[in-house]
């Protein structure tokens, strides 16, 4: 059997998905990062693998995410793909109509306005986090709750309280505030997811048409009660997919079987005994000219594999190696 | 010998073989501070308040990379180039904030160009700056002369042959390398056209900007940039879009992304310095305008120091791939 391994190594999640030839999901996995992308990306292939029907054939790897080029060079990608468009692309594979993505994640939460099909703009946040699941994430460790728990107490609210949400700090402060006036925990929180959604409409969607059909993924969709601000703050519905918090990697996979699909490339994918071999990742500091570049390397054996980060190409030939940021787009 | 800085910032990028000419025709040496490193940015910054604009640090560190290499610094006032047009306030100040920051620094040579204050005392400014090499007031109109018609040259060579301010330097000096090899349309990365808008100083300062033309190469697309529209065909854009300009540079951002949005690009990337006032209401006003219109994609890039060459990469790549998906697609209906 065909199928196509699609992998999102984030900042705090990572996801593998894997698709049969007619882009079904077979199986999937989502475990967390922390920050040990390597190790994840080793993990997630072995769980993978243990899911499998007998006779299975990789026929095609993807990856994206923050860590796509890393995990690119050790599962050996046949595409490595940003996570912007492997969203979008996943999305208007199983709702064709959708006009709005709002995207949410641990550290980025995107925006993609769809129109006839086709994404004609999107936003990212920017510096700022705010907004994003590491916000929510860190106020619910400060409350000694899950984030599960969060989610469940927040949609008990009767009377929400509002919070200030441009700034983690300033949330932070202002729920402190609250918490000391009074007020209570449920409300407060459910104040906090309706902070959350309002800076994510007021930073990443500014000026952005945000038409039904709007479809809400990414790991924050797990989150009810965000999904309920959502929809009480664009008063319309806003559509949570079964397999949301894997659409990235599904979108990688399903892009890697277009492009596959239409030439007789063989798959680079190196096997599942990756997840056994030992990576080594470092960096360090170039010193060839001003500019300082760190440049961060993997190596396999005292082999290098890979290194990317430098401002010109002077690391980045590694001899043997076919991957690099600037040449994956050719 | 005088030895003549000129800092490779700011107006550097519009006007540099104008100086040049001026300089050498009254026999002055003219050096020019080295690109822009992650060092000229950091000395820059370190001597500015924090809220300085980006393009001000990397013109301050430039300066600071001149101070033993040479006897003045030239450092134009541009005010107003065209009636009641008017120039951001770091302009204005630019020789003042330098002294103050730069206290190093070798004599400041200004001239302050206003337009409003009529031509006689243009001239008359443009001999007082003449002055500081010799007192031949002809010998001073003749360089003016010169630098001009230099200035008009490397306008019509950006403008004929499509070349970016750099690669027309390169050009005027003998030295312009092969252009970026055009690749073959291929189904996967189709042919684009993307039009770049912002000011030169962020536009070809490769440091700044991560490299963005390049990696626009990269993607198989040809990149058009204000400079290589004509003067006319930009002012009948910002007269359109916006009536009467108000800021000085006003063509680089409304002028040309007003005509790039009528004129087939396949998307246009605006790109300007965090917290830049003009900027922050003509990007704007472009946004809008592609937003109204739906034909041309439109994104803009936000640069400070703290600005992740990550987000960057990750958004221009996602960009160009809705382009190409765009494209694509297009050509599937047709067929």
């Amino acid at each position: 059997m065909r199928t196509y391994l699609g992998i999102d190594v984030g900042s705090v999640t990572t996801k593998l998905a894997l698709l049969d030839e007619s882009d079904e999901l077979i199986s999937y996995v989502y475990l967390l990062t922390q920050g040990r992308p390597i190790d994840a990306v080793q993990q997630g292939l072995r769980e993978i693998k243990e899911q499998l029907p007998p006779d299975v054939d990789i026929s095609g790897v993807a990856t994206t995410g923050s860590a796509r080029y890393l995990a690119g060079v050790i599962v050996g990608a046949d595409l490595v793909k940003n996570e912007i468009t492997t969203h979008a692309v996943a999305a208007l594979h199983y709702y064709p109509d959708v006009q709005t993505i709002i995207e949410i994640g641990g550290q980025d939460s995107k925006l993609t306005v769809v129109r006839d099909g086709i994404a004609i703009d999107f936003a990212m946040n920017t510096v700022c986090a705010a907004g994003t699941g590491s916000f929510l994430d860190h106020q619910a460790l400060r409350l000694d709750m899950s984030i599960q728990e969060l989610s469940q107490q927040a949609l008990t609210s009767q009377a929400p309280v509002r919070i200030a949400g441009r700034c983690t700090v300033f949330a932070e402060s202002d729920m402190v505030h609250k918490q000391q006036m009074g007020y209570r925990v449920e409300d407060i929180l459910y104040g906090l997811c309706q902070a959350l959604v309002r800076n994510y409409l007021g930073n990443v969607g500014l000026g952005k048409e945000l038409e039904s059909p709007i479809i809400f993924q990414g790991g924050v969709a797990f989150n009810e009660a965000i999904v309920r601000a959502f929809r009480e703050e664009l008063d319309t519905d806003v559509i949570v997919p079964i397999h949301h918090e894997v659409m990235g990697a599904i979108g990688a996979a399903l892009m890697v079987h277009e492009e596959t699909a239409t030439s007789d490339i063989i798959s680079q994918f190196k096997g599942f005994e990756q997840s056994e071999v030992k990576y080594r990742a470092s960096s360090f500091e170039c010193k060839a000219c001003p500019n300082r570049c760190e440049v961060a390397e993997i190596s396999h054996d005292g082999q290098t594999l890979a290194r990317w980060g430098g401002r010109c190409d002077m690391w980045e030939r590694v001899p043997g190696t076919q991957l690099h940021p600037s040449e994956e787009s050719k | 010998m005088t030895t003549v800085g000129i800092p490779r910032a700011l107006l550097y990028y519009q006007y540099y073989p104008m100086w040049k000419t001026f300089f050498e025709y009254l026999g002055a040496e003219v050096v020019v501070s080295p690109p822009t490193t992650r060092k000229t940015l950091a000395e820059g910054a370190a001597r500015v308040v924090a809220d300085t604009c980006l393009p001000v640090k990397v013109f301050v560190g430039h300066t600071v990379s001149l101070v033993e290499k040479c006897d003045r610094i030239f450092i134009p006032v541009v005010r107003s180039l065209k009636s009641k047009t008017y120039n951001c306030s770091k302009f204005l100040g630019l020789p003042d904030m330098t002294r103050a920051v730069v206290p190093e620094a070798p004599l400041i040579l200004e001239i302050e160009i206003n337009i409003n204050l009529g031509k006689r005392r243009l001239y008359q400014d443009i001999y007082r700056l003449g002055r500081q090499f010799t007192w031949n007031p002809l010998k001073v109109r003749e360089a003016a002369t010169a630098a001009w018609q230099a200035f008009l040259d490397y306008r019509e060579l950006m403008y004929h042959r499509e070349l970016t301010p750099p690669q027309a330097m390169e050009e005027i000096t003998g030295k312009l390398p092969a252009g970026p090899e055009i690749t073959p349309e291929s189904p996967r990365v189709p042919r684009t056209t993307i039009g770049l808008i912002g000011h030169a100083y962020l536009l070809y300062d490769e440091h700044i900007n991560y490299q963005i033309i390049n990696r626009l190469h990269q993607y198989n697309a040809m990149v058009v940039t204000p400079e290589m529209l004509a003067g006319d065909t930009i002012e009948a854009s910002v007269n359109k879009l916006a009536g009467q300009a108000y800021w000085t540079y006003e063509e680089e951002v409304v002028g040309a992304g007003g005509h790039f949005l009528e004129n087939n690009t396949d998307g246009i990337i605006g790109i300007m310095a965090f917290g830049c006032g003009p900027d922050s209401l003509m990007m704007d006003m472009i946004h809008r305008q592609a937003t109204r219109q739906k034909t041309t994609p439109f994104m803009c890039l936000t640069l400070e120091e703290h600005t992740s060459e990550t987000g960057v990469i990750t958004r221009l790549e996602a960009f160009m791939d809705m382009i190409h998906r765009r494209k694509q697609r297009g050509k599937a209906i047709c067929v």
